[in-house]
C-alpha cells in the first residue's frame, strides 16, 4: 500500500517548539508565539520533493487536455522568459509612475488590442479572473441602474451557462430567471420574450455558447434587450472562436469579460491564477474600477483615480499583472493574424466531431465552434465517467464531463489549435476504442484506470472523513 | 395517528401533536447518492409551502429541500451536521431533517398519501 | 513561431472528412463578420524579445523601503525551477484526481502550511489576493449567520478597504463603526497597516459578546514566524495575502490570497478544497473535495462565485516555505524586525518623530522634519524608494531581509541634508 510522503515527513525533528529566547527581539512575550512546526528540509530534499509530485500531473506539455470551455491550447514558453524579466517582475507596486512607464506602456497597449479584438469602447484589466470580471460587469449594472432610479431586481441566464453566471447574480443579490435553450441550443425568442419585463437588469449570454455552438438568435436578443433597457452582458469564456471573425460589440453586447488564461495562452498552473479584462461600451466606462490606465501623451502613461462614479475596485492592486504580460506578448506575436488561430480552432473541433459522429450521440445536429458536445447514453448510465477514467489508462486527458447539465453522458470536447491532426485522430481512435470496449467488457471498463498510479479514488470518504491537512503528532 | 404524506419534490410529513416531522424519501436519497453535508434551517425561520428550506449536498450535486406546507421551524435535526449519512441509512427515521409547526393544515391535503406517492415514483 | 501545427495538406483532408470546401464555411453562423483586425504585424519570438525587453528597461528598480501591502523578500532559485515544470505550470484544475496528484498534494501542504502559520484548523487551496480574500470572509460571515453588518477596525490596509466596499455594496452589507447583534463579523488587520502589533484578544472578546465571528486579515505573511498565531487570541477566521512567501511583487499581481477558519466553519469555505482519500486500491490519494459548495454545483444558491485559486503561486509559497523551513522562515522575520529597527533609531536621531505606540513588526510610521514629497523625492536622487507618503507628515516605511546595511546607511544619509 502506497502512502503519501509529504513534505512535513522529511522532518524528523518537527518539535516545533521554539523558545523565545531563540527570537531574541524586544517584544512583549504574550505578542509572540512559543511554537512554529514547521519541518526544516534540504535543498537537495525539496527538489526530489516537487519534481516527484510534478510526475504524478498530467499537463499541456505532456498531451492533449481537451477540456471544453477551458481552452487547453499551448502555453508559449518565450512567456515565461518575459515574465521574468527583471524590470517587471521586481517592480513594486507602490513605485512612482516615473519609474513604472514600461508597465503602464503595456498595460495601456494590451488595453487597446483588446478593446479592437472585441469592438469594445473601454476596459478595465483589474479582475483576477473570469467569474471576478462577471462579479464586477453586474456590480456596475447594479450602479447604472441606480444612478438611473430604476430598481431592476432580474438577472436573465440560459440553461447551458457556467455556473458561475448565476452564482455572480446570487452574489449581487439579483434573481437568477433561467430560460430553457431550444433542440438547436439556442435561446428560443418566445421564451425570450416572456421572461424580459423591466425588472430585467442584465442578460448574460456565453456565445458561442458551453454546447459550442454560435447563438443564432443574437441579433434579435440583443434588440429586444436594448429596446427594453436591459444590459447585454457577454460571457467570453468561449473568444478562441471568435478572433477576428466576430467582435461582441458588433453583435450588440454591452459588457464582454475576456479570459486571459483560456483564449490569451496564459498558463493555467494547476488552477491559477488566471487574468481578466471586462471591456464596455462607453456608457459604463465611468462604472469601471480605479485607477485606469491612461496615455497623457505620446511618451507618458499614467494611473486615474478620478473617476467618482466608479464602483471602486476589486484588485488590492491593478490585476494580475503577471499575466497581462503574457497576454500581451501573446497577441503581438500573433498579431494581425489572430483570426487563424479561431480558424484553427474551429477546423480542429469540427474535424474531431466529424471523427467521433458515429460512435456517441451528438445532441445537436449542427455545425460546432471551436468545441462540441457528445453524450455517451447510448452507452449506458455512468458512461461518460467510466470513459473518462479508461481514457487515462491510454496516457490521455479526458474532455469535461457531466457538462453542460443540459446533455445526458455529457462529454464537453475543445481540441483547440495547437493540436496536429495525428494528435486529433489519435484521440479519436482512442475514443472509439473506449467505447467497442464498454460494450464488450463493461465491468473491466468501470473498474478503470488501472495503469495510473492510483485507482478511483474514493470521494464519499474524502467528504465524509475530512482529511484536509497535515497534523503534527505532538501537541501544539 | 395521522398517516405520511409526501410532495412532488420527495419529501414527507408525519404530524405528531400538531407538529409536523419533515425529511426525504427513500427513493430521493438513492438519487441522491452518498450525502456529505446538510445546510438546516433555523429553529424559528418561517417557510412558505414550496420555499427552499435546506440543502443536501452529496459528492457531485447539491440539492433544495422545499417546506410540504406553510410553517414555523421548531427543531432541526442537529445530528446530520456531523453525520449526514443518517439521511442516506434511515431517510424516514434518525435521518429526519426539521420539526415544523404548521399554520395551515388544510394544506395537507394537497400532498400525496403513501400508495399515490408510490405510483407517482413508479414503484408498483 | 508558430503554435498551430496544423499543415495545408493536413487541413485538406480535414475539410474533406467534415464534408465542407474551405475553413470559412464554418463561420457562416457568426453574424455579423468583423473586418480586419487593427493590429500590429506579427513578430517572431527574436522580435518579440526584443520589444518586450525594451519595455521592461523603461522601468527602473529602486532599493526598497515600502510595503503597504506588497513586500520584497528574496526568493530561492529553487522555486522558479520547480513552477517552471511543465507539469505543474501547464496542468489544469484537477478534476481527474487520478493524473493530478501533484497539484493535488501540493495544495494539501500549502493548506496544512497555511493552518500551522495560523494556526486554525483549516484552509481552502487559495484565493485571488489578500484583498478578496478579506470580501470572500465577509460574504462567509453574513450568509452563516444572516446578519447584514461588519465592523473594520481602524487599521485595515485602505486598499483592502476600497475592495471591501466595492463588494458589501454589491452584496448590500453595511460597513459600520458600531459592534451590535446586526454584526456578522469583526475585522482587524495583524500587524495593521501601520505596522502596529496589537493584542487583539479584547477586539476578539467583544465580538464574541455580540454573536459576531472575529476575523484576522494578514498582509505580511512572514510575521507569523515569530507573532503568536491569530487563532490563539481567538480568531473564527484569518485571511490575507501570501505574497511575501517567495512571490514577485510584479507591479501588484498575480498574488496569493488565503483564508483558514475554525472546524465549524469549514462547509462554508469558499473555493476549492483538497482532502486525503483512498483509491480502490488501497492507495492514499488526494482529490478536490465539499465540491457540491462551488459555483459549477450550487450555481445560484452557491455563496461565492469563486472559481480559479492561485495554484501556481500556492505551490510557489508552498515551495518557499519547504525551503526555508522553520529555521529560515524565522531567520527572514528576525532580520526583517531588525533592519526596520534599525533604520527606525537612525531616523529618530536625524528629526524623524515615531508614531508608533505599538510595538510593530517590519513596518513603521513616522512623522517627517520635512515634507514627505521632499523626503521621497531626495530618496529617489539615489534610486531608493523611501516609503509610502500616508499624507499629513506621515510616512510608512518598511525593510526586510533584503535591506542591507549599507541601504540603510545611504538612506539615512540622503535624508539627512
Amino acid at each position: 500500500m502506497d502512502k503519501m510522503k509529504l513534505i512535513f515527513d522529511y522532518d524528523d525533528n518537527i518539535t516545533g517548539h521554539v523558545p523565545s529566547e531563540s527570537i531574541d527581539l524586544d517584544l512583549p512575550k504574550h505578542l509572540m508565539r512559543s511554537d512554529l512546526p514547521l519541518p526544516n528540509v534540504n535543498e537537495v530534499d525539496v527538489v526530489r520533493h516537487y519534481t516527484d509530485l510534478s510526475r504524478k500531473n498530467f499537463g499541456i506539455d505532456i498531451g492533449i487536455y481537451p477540456l471544453g470551455s477551458c481552452t487547453m491550447k499551448y502555453n508559449p514558453k518565450v512567456n515565461e522568459n518575459l515574465a521574468r524579466l527583471k524590470g517587471f517582475s521586481q517592480l513594486h507596486p507602490m513605485v512612482p509612475a516615473s519609474f513604472s512607464q514600461g508597465t503602464l506602456e503595456l498595460i495601456w497597449k494590451l488595453q487597446q488590442h483588446l478593446k479592437e479584438i472585441t469592438g469594445m469602447d473601454e476596459i478595465t484589466l483589474q479582475p483576477a479572473a473570469g467569474s471576478q470580471c462577471e462579479l464586477l460587469g453586474l456590480m456596475m449594472a447594479k450602479k447604472y441602474f441606480k444612478d438611473k432610479n430604476e430598481e431592476r431586481k432580474k438577472v436573465i441566464i440560459p440553461d447551458y451557462s457556467h455556473g458561475t453566471n448565476p452564482a455572480t447574480s446570487s452574489m449581487c443579490k439579483f434573481q437568477t430567471v433561467t430560460v430553457q435553450s431550444d433542440t438547436r441550443g439556442n435561446i428560443p425568442l418566445n421564451k425570450f420574450r416572456e421572461v424580459l419585463d423591466s425588472d430585467v437588469a442584465v442578460v448574460m449570454i456565453t456565445n458561442p455558447n458551453t454546447l459550442g455552438l454560435f447563438e443564432e438568435n443574437l441579433s434579435e436578443i440583443s434588440d429586444l434587450a436594448r429596446s427594453n433597457g436591459t444590459l447585454l452582458y457577454c460571457d467570453g469564456a468561449n473568444m478562441n472562436a471568435l478572433l477576428g471573425i466576430g467582435k461582441p460589440e458588433e453583435q450588440g453586447f454591452d459588457m464582454v469579460h475576456l479570459n486571459l488564461h483560456k483564449t490569451f495562452s496564459t498558463p493555467h498552473g494547476g488552477g491559477g491564477p488566471g487574468g481578466g479584462a471586462l471591456c464596455v461600451r462607453s456608457f459604463l466606462a465611468d462604472y469601471l474600477p480605479v485607477p485606469r490606465i491612461v496615455k497623457e501623451s505620446d511618451e507618458k502613461f499614467s494611473m486615474d483615480y478620478d473617476k467618482k462614479k466608479s464602483v471602486g475596485k476589486v484588485h488590492s492592486f491593478y490585476g494580475n499583472f503577471g499575466m497581462l504580460l503574457r497576454a500581451y506578448s501573446y497577441i503581438m506575436s500573433w498579431g494581425s493574424n489572430i483570426s487563424r488561430v479561431s480558424k484553427n480552432a474551429l477546423l480542429n473541433a469540427n474535424y474531431l466531431q466529424s471523427l467521433l459522429s458515429d460512435v456517441f450521440e451528438q445532441p445537436y445536429n449542427r455545425k460546432c465552434a471551436h468545441e462540441f458536445v457528445l453524450s455517451s447514453k447510448n452507452l449506458g448510465a455512468k458512461s461518460a465517467m467510466n470513459i473518462a477514467k479508461r481514457i487515462m489508462d491510454y496516457g490521455l486527458h479526458p474532455p469535461t464531463i457531466y457538462f453542460p447539465l443540459i446533455v445526458e453522458e455529457a462529454l464537453m470536447i475543445e481540441p483547440t489549435e495547437t493540436e496536429s491532426k495525428e494528435s486529433l485522430d489519435n484521440f479519436a481512435s482512442v475514443l472509439k476504442k473506449i467505447s467497442a470496449e464498454l460494450v464488450k467488457d463493461p465491468d473491466f471498463i468501470k473498474k478503470s484506470p488501472h495503469t495510473t498510479k492510483l485507482g478511483r479514488l474514493d470521494e464519499v470518504k474524502a467528504a465524509r472523513e475530512p482529511n484536509l491537512r497535515w497534523l503534527p503528532k505532538f501537541k501544539v | 395517528m395521522s398517516e405520511i404524506q409526501f410532495t412532488k419534490e420527495h419529501e414527507w410529513i408525519l404530524m405528531k401533536d400538531n407538529i409536523g416531522l419533515v425529511g426525504i424519501t427513500d427513493f430521493a436519497q438513492k438519487q441522491l447518492g452518498d450525502i456529505v453535508s446538510v445546510e438546516l434551517p433555523s429553529v424559528g425561520n418561517e417557510f412558505k409551502q414550496n420555499d427552499a428550506m435546506a440543502i443536501i449536498d452529496s459528492v457531485k450535486a447539491s440539492s433544495d429541500i422545499y417546506c410540504p406546507i406553510d410553517g414555523k421551524v421548531v427543531a432541526v435535526n442537529e445530528e446530520l451536521l456531523q453525520s449526514p449519512e443518517l439521511i442516506n441509512k434511515s431517510p424516514f427515521d434518525s435521518g429526519w431533517i426539521v420539526k415544523l409547526e404548521p399554520s395551515d393544515t388544510s394544506q395537507l391535503e394537497n400532498l400525496m398519501a403513501e400508495e399515490e406517492y408510490k405510483k407517482f415514483v413508479g414503484e408498483d | 513561431m508558430d503554435y498551430v501545427p496544423i499543415t495545408s495538406k493536413d487541413q485538406k483532408e480535414m475539410l474533406a472528412k467534415i464534408g465542407i470546401n474551405s475553413i470559412d464555411d464554418l463561420v457562416d453562423d457568426v453574424k455579423p463578420r468583423c473586418g480586419e483586425l487593427n493590429l500590429p504585424s506579427p513578430m517572431s519570438e527574436m522580435e518579440l524579445v526584443q520589444h518586450v525587453t525594451a519595455l521592461s528597461e523603461k522601468n527602473k528598480i529602486p532599493r526598497y523601503f515600502v510595503g503597504g501591502g506588497s513586500y520584497n523578500h528574496y526568493s530561492p532559485a529553487v522555486i522558479g525551477h520547480m513552477v517552471l515544470r511543465g507539469e505543474f505550470l501547464t496542468a489544469y484544475t484537477p478534476y481527474q484526481p487520478e493524473v493530478s496528484q501533484g497539484t493535488l498534494q501540493s495544495i494539501y501542504e500549502f493548506q496544512s502550511y497555511i493552518c500551522l502559520l495560523t494556526g486554525m484548523d483549516v484552509s481552502n487551496a487559495s484565493l485571488y489576493d489578500g484583498a478578496s480574500a478579506l470580501a470572500e470572509a465577509v460574504l462567509l460571515s453574513s450568509s452563516h449567520l444572516r446578519r447584514n453588518r461588519v465592523f473594520v477596525s481602524k487599521g485595515l490596509n485602505p486598499k483592502y478597504l476600497q475592495v471591501l466596499k466595492t463588494y458589501c455594496e454589491g452584496a448590500e452589507i453595511e460597513i459600520s463603526d458600531k459592534i451590535d447583534e446586526e454584526t456578522a463579523c469583526v475585522i482587524a488587520q495583524y500587524p495593521d497597516f501601520f505596522g502596529n502589533i496589537e493584542d487583539l484578544q479584547t477586539l476578539a472578546d467583544e465580538a464574541k459578546k455580540a454573536g459576531a465571528l472575529f476575523v484576522t486579515c494578514i498582509t505580511e505573511l512572514t510575521s507569523l514566524a515569530i507573532l503568536k498565531p491569530p487563532a490563539n487570541f481567538g480568531s473564527d477566521i484569518v485571511v490575507g495575502e501570501g505574497q511575501s512567501l517567495g512571490i514577485p511583487m510584479s507591479y501588484g499581481g498575480p498574488y496569493l490570497g488565503f483564508i483558514a477558519v475554525k472546524q465549524d466553519l469549514l462547509k462554508k469555505l469558499p473555493g476549492r478544497i483538497a482532502g486525503l482519500t483512498t483509491d480502490d486500491r488501497g492507495n492514499e490519494g488526494f482529490v478536490l473535495t465539499f465540491r457540491a459548495r462551488e459555483q459549477d454545483i450550487r450555481r445560484e444558491r452557491a455563496t461565492s462565485n469563486i472559481t480559479t485559486n492561485q495554484a501556481l503561486l500556492a505551490l510557489s509559497a508552498t515551495i518557499y516555505l519547504a525551503a526555508m523551513g522553520r529555521d529560515g522562515l524565522i531567520d527572514v522575520a528576525k532580520a526583517s524586525y531588525k533592519q526596520a529597527h534599525i533604520l527606525h533609531e537612525k531616523l529618530k536621531e536625524v528629526g524623524f518623530e515615531p508614531l508608533n505606540d505599538k510595538p510593530f513588526y517590519n513596518e513603521f510610521v513616522v512623522k517627517t522634519p520635512k515634507p514627505p514629497e521632499e523626503i521621497l523625492s531626495s530618496l529617489l536622487k539615489k534610486n531608493i524608494l523611501g516609503g509610502i507618503n500616508l499624507g499629513e507628515n506621515k510616512l510608512l516605511v518598511c525593510c526586510t531581509e533584503n535591506n542591507s546595511a549599507q541601504d540603510i546607511e545611504d538612506y539615512v544619509s540622503a535624508v539627512n541634508g
